[in-house]
């Protein structure tokens, strides 16, 4: 009975939470002219016409782009930010901590506007340009803090007895920490690329001539027709995330991280 | 030290991908039927022109703004906008006055087209009808005044007043009720006391498209360039033709003020207007002409805006009336109506 | 620990500048816009922007909202990750990824779905008809409940996973005990639960309240311009007027709310001990 009354809650909750993905890649595979559930008839049509639109692929490689090097900058400046923090006594540790977690509590629109406004205007900054500092100092917080939680779980000694042995801290860091906090690594590379990848607000006000991210461009193109394609393209960036999710989930147990 | 090496890396990959092809025209156009205006106007023009387009698109608020924010060193060379929102640029300083000995086919442009805002400083391309949208099954429209009666309570969308469309209601809708010319204070207070009855106010035609596919909304005010959206429908829309007539207006073209590129603009714009590109964006029954040369079937005719008597008899809103009144009925509206 | 101070700040530091001079400075000029005049500091951007009634009604059904949203993401919470951490070991790892699943999804797809679900012929609709709870289709679309069910289906995710992890923390025999003492479920709930899972509460809860504060897309979606929220209002503001004044008073208004209710919430739970 106690049984039932769990499944049935828990069932209600996972409806209500991924109902709408399932919608999304039926609403896709319609082969009516517009967007609606039930499909009127199932067809691969528009999800064959994503891959005929331009202005997708251009925005697809501009959002690969920002997530895959804004995250691993971030991670450049972060894994040595948060070894710092883990084992150096540092005068304002605490002030350092507050500064690199700050960008993710502003709020994202603000960041945007504040960047066109005082970076990509006065100072000549390139939109992309501006989009990519964006996304990496969005990122950082995560990067900081995932690194951070695998570096405590690992013992300082490590480290001592390996330098004490001979090796320099760089070669210490590179020889016994690194490779004993790579699943941190990885887990803070997928979850900055996921955030980063999804992130609409920063780039509401950072967009301009043939320079979009994809989850703007799909907004975008929502002002010229709502057919069925943009829930297509939906559903295939989804699979797309849970891919990446479940193959670091195989490899290295990736929700011990999060 | 060996951190600045990827970050370098990095740098020149993104100034890579700022970076394009050597002769670019960069314009901002409405964003719609772009599938339609490629095949159109885009593709062959590359062609002979033998430059990349960078398109912009948008709503018309958007891309106005953004034109706005980069008027020390334009990003946007030519724009395709309401004429109102010329006038607003040009009354800024924003715009460059055109030299119309530099298009081969202004003269056969209808007369109102020629030089809609006065001092050159626009040429239209194409005008448009707004009339109501409605679902001829469910319900008769025969007035403006339909819009806001009790048989589409609940039923109905109206333009949000930001947009183009908005300020044609207003008018069309001051004509039904009786009011004085170019006072919409009275009509803004009624569509307040109505707000509950209506769905909502779209900012885009392909969110209206959906709602009314979706059987959202029935009838809804909208201009003719949209209508492609219904006619294909399975869904029965009809375009009205109510008492007090159709509201219209027209699209003009404009050069931003120094972008630079001013050659290769005008080479566009003489290509737009020409009677060849002018008569296939017609029978894409995108725009509607504002070349008097084009001569389109009576089908194409009867989806579009076509022809001298039509647009005769279009009721059309002074863009200066609009700029000089916008700020007062948005602030009104955002008291009366969205509260 | 190490002690070589110039050695921890050289590693240290260029996170720590790149976020203050890319991120937090240009952030910070553009609040500060909002008190700046002609003639020095000045209030009148907050005071002029409270005197509208729009102004006010956004302002205020966003708090409401937000306060909704997290409200509701707790209580369904709770249950869910109540349920979670009793399954067995598998089930509980397939639930919990099935849970943080949504998070892996476009926003902008997930709000997307609403449009056809909320419609008038959309299912929710063919339901309530279907159950004779109402004759016609309800209007739902363009509305708050459209808004409010939006976001609590982005956001709480966040909560529950905040929640099931505090609840991992209780220890195993806790429960069994109290109801075996006599506690109803209650009392199990407001005595050891509660107090037990504060920590997951409060983090679940800013980032439920903060998330729903400062979505963009489902108010814009689903909301449309009748149901505005600040997030929309600032966008708004900004490309329909130039109005960067107002922007940046809505800047700071959300971010003073964001971090009101994280110390409201932390004092509620130490309150609670």
């Amino acid at each position: 009975m106690r049984n039932l009354a769990n499944w049935l809650i828990l069932g209600l909750t996972l409806t209500f939470l991924i109902g709408p993905f399932l919608i999304i890649i039926f609403a896709g595979a319609s082969a009516g002219q517009s967007l609606a559930f039930p499909p009127d008839g199932l067809s691969l049509k528009w999800y064959a016409k994503v891959f005929t639109v331009e202005s997708f692929r251009a925005s697809f490689m501009l959002s690969m782009f920002l997530a895959v090097f804004g995250t691993l900058t971030a991670l450049i400046l972060g894994i040595p930010a948060a070894y710092a923090l883990n084992r150096y006594k540092l005068p304002g540790d605490e002030t350092i901590r507050t500064i690199v977690a700050a960008p993710i509590i502003v709020p994202g629109i603000i960041v945007g506007l504040a960047l066109l406004r005082y970076l990509v205007v006065p100072l000549d900054f390139t939109v992309t340009m501006a989009l990519f500092m964006a996304h990496t100092a969005l990122v950082l917080p995560y990067a900081v803090r995932v690194v951070s939680s695998s570096l405590h779980n690992l013992r300082a000694d490590m480290e001592e007895a390996a330098v004490l042995l001979g090796c320099s801290r760089l070669q210490a860091f590179m020889k016994v920490v690194l490779p004993n906090i790579r699943g941190g690594v990885l887990a803070a590379f997928i979850l900055g690329f996921v955030t980063s990848f999804n992130q609409v607000p920063v780039s509401l006000f950072l967009s301009g001539p043939g320079v979009r991210t994809l989850p703007i461009d799909m907004l975008a193109y929502m002002e010229i027709t709502y057919d069925p394609s943009v829930a297509a393209l939906s559903a295939m960036l989804a699979f797309m995330s849970l891919a990446i999710v479940f193959a670091a989930e195989r490899l290295l147990g990736f929700s011990r991280y999060v | 030290m060996k951190l600045t090496l990827p970050i370098a890396v990095a740098l020149c990959a993104l100034t890579g991908t700022a970076m394009a092809a050597d002769k670019t025209l960069t314009i901002s156009v409405y964003s719609f039927a772009q599938d339609a205006y490629k095949k159109a106007l885009y593709d062959p023009f590359e062609e002979i022109c033998g430059c990349d387009l960078v398109i912009e698109t948008g709503n018309s608020v958007e891309r106005m703004a953004k034109i706005e924010a980069n008027a020390d060193d334009p990003v946007i060379d030519m724009a395709v906008i309401s004429s109102h929102d010329a006038l607003s640029l040009a009354r800024k300083g924003l715009i460059a006055p055109l030299d119309t000995s530099k298009l081969s086919s202004f003269d056969r442009l209808y007369p109102a087209a020629q030089d809609p805002i006065g001092n050159n400083m626009a040429v239209g391309y194409t005008f448009y009808a707004s009339s109501i949208v409605y679902r001829k099954d469910l319900v008769e429209i025969e007035s403006w005044g339909d819009l806001l009666d009790k048989k589409l309570a609940g039923n109905v969308a109206l333009p949000n007043i930001t947009g183009t469309q908005g300020p044609l209601t207003l008018m069309m809708l001051d004509k039904a009720m009786g009011g004085k010319p170019d006072d919409f204070g009275p009509v803004i207070s009624e569509i307040g006391k109505k707000a509950d009855d209506i769905v909502t106010f779209y900012s885009r035609s392909s969110e209206l498209a959906q709602l009314m596919n979706q059987e959202e909304v029935i009838a809804a005010p909208v201009g003719r360039f949209a209508w492609s959206r219904f006619k294909g429908s399975p869904l029965p829309f009809a375009w009205a033709n109510p008492a007090e007539g159709q509201a219209g207006g027209m699209n003009v073209m404009i050069m931003t003020k120094g972008n630079g590129n001013e050659e290769l603009a005008y080479k566009l714009m003489d290509y737009w207007i020409s009677t060849e590109v002018q008569t296939r964006i017609a029978e894409a029954l995108i725009d509607s002409p504002a070349n008097m040369d084009v001569k389109v079937s009576q089908e194409v005719a009867d989806n579009l805006t076509y022809g001298a008597e039509l647009i005769e008899s279009l009721n059309i809103l002074d863009p200066a009336t609009i700029i000089d009144n916008r700020e007062a009925w948005v602030e009104q509206w955002n008291a009366d109506v969205i509260k | 620990m190490f002690l070589n101070t110039r050695e921890g700040l050289a590693l240290a530091l260029p996170a720590a500048f790149f976020s203050l001079l890319l991120f937090l400075v240009p952030v910070g000029i553009l609040l500060s816009e909002a008190f700046q005049s002609d003639t020095g500091w000045t209030l009148s951007g907050y005071t002029d922007f409270f005197a509208k009634p729009l102004n006010q009604v956004v302002f205020f059904r966003t708090l409401k909202l937000g306060v909704l949203v997290a409200g509701t993401a707790a209580v369904i919470g709770y249950a869910a990750a109540f349920c979670i951490v009793n399954l067995g070991p598998t089930a509980r790892g397939r639930v919990f990824g099935l849970v943080v699943l949504p998070l892996m999804i476009s926003p902008v797809a997930r709000t997307y779905a609403w449009i056809v679900i909320l419609g008038r012929t959309g299912i929710v609709n063919d339901a309530i008809v279907g159950l004779g709870l109402s004759e016609t289709p309800i209007r739902l679309l363009f509305t708050e409940t459209a808004v409010f069910l939006g976001l609590l289906q982005l956001f709480m995710p966040l909560m529950i996973i905040s929640l099931v992890s505090a609840m991992e923390n209780i220890p195993r025999d806790v429960i069994p005990a109290a109801r075996v003492l006599g506690a109803s479920w209650l009392q199990v709930f407001v005595r050891v639960i509660l107090p037990l899972t504060k920590e997951g509460l409060v983090i679940g809860g800013t980032l439920v309240f903060t998330g729903a504060l400062t979505a963009y897309i489902t108010p814009a979606i689903l909301g449309g311009s009748k149901v505005l929220m600040l997030e929309t209002l600032l966008y708004q503001r900004v490309n329909v007027a130039n109005d960067f004044v107002s922007a940046s008073v809505i800047a700071m208004i959300l971010m003073v709310m964001s971090f009101s209710a994280n110390l409201l919430l932390k004092r509620i739970a130490s309150a609670r001990r």
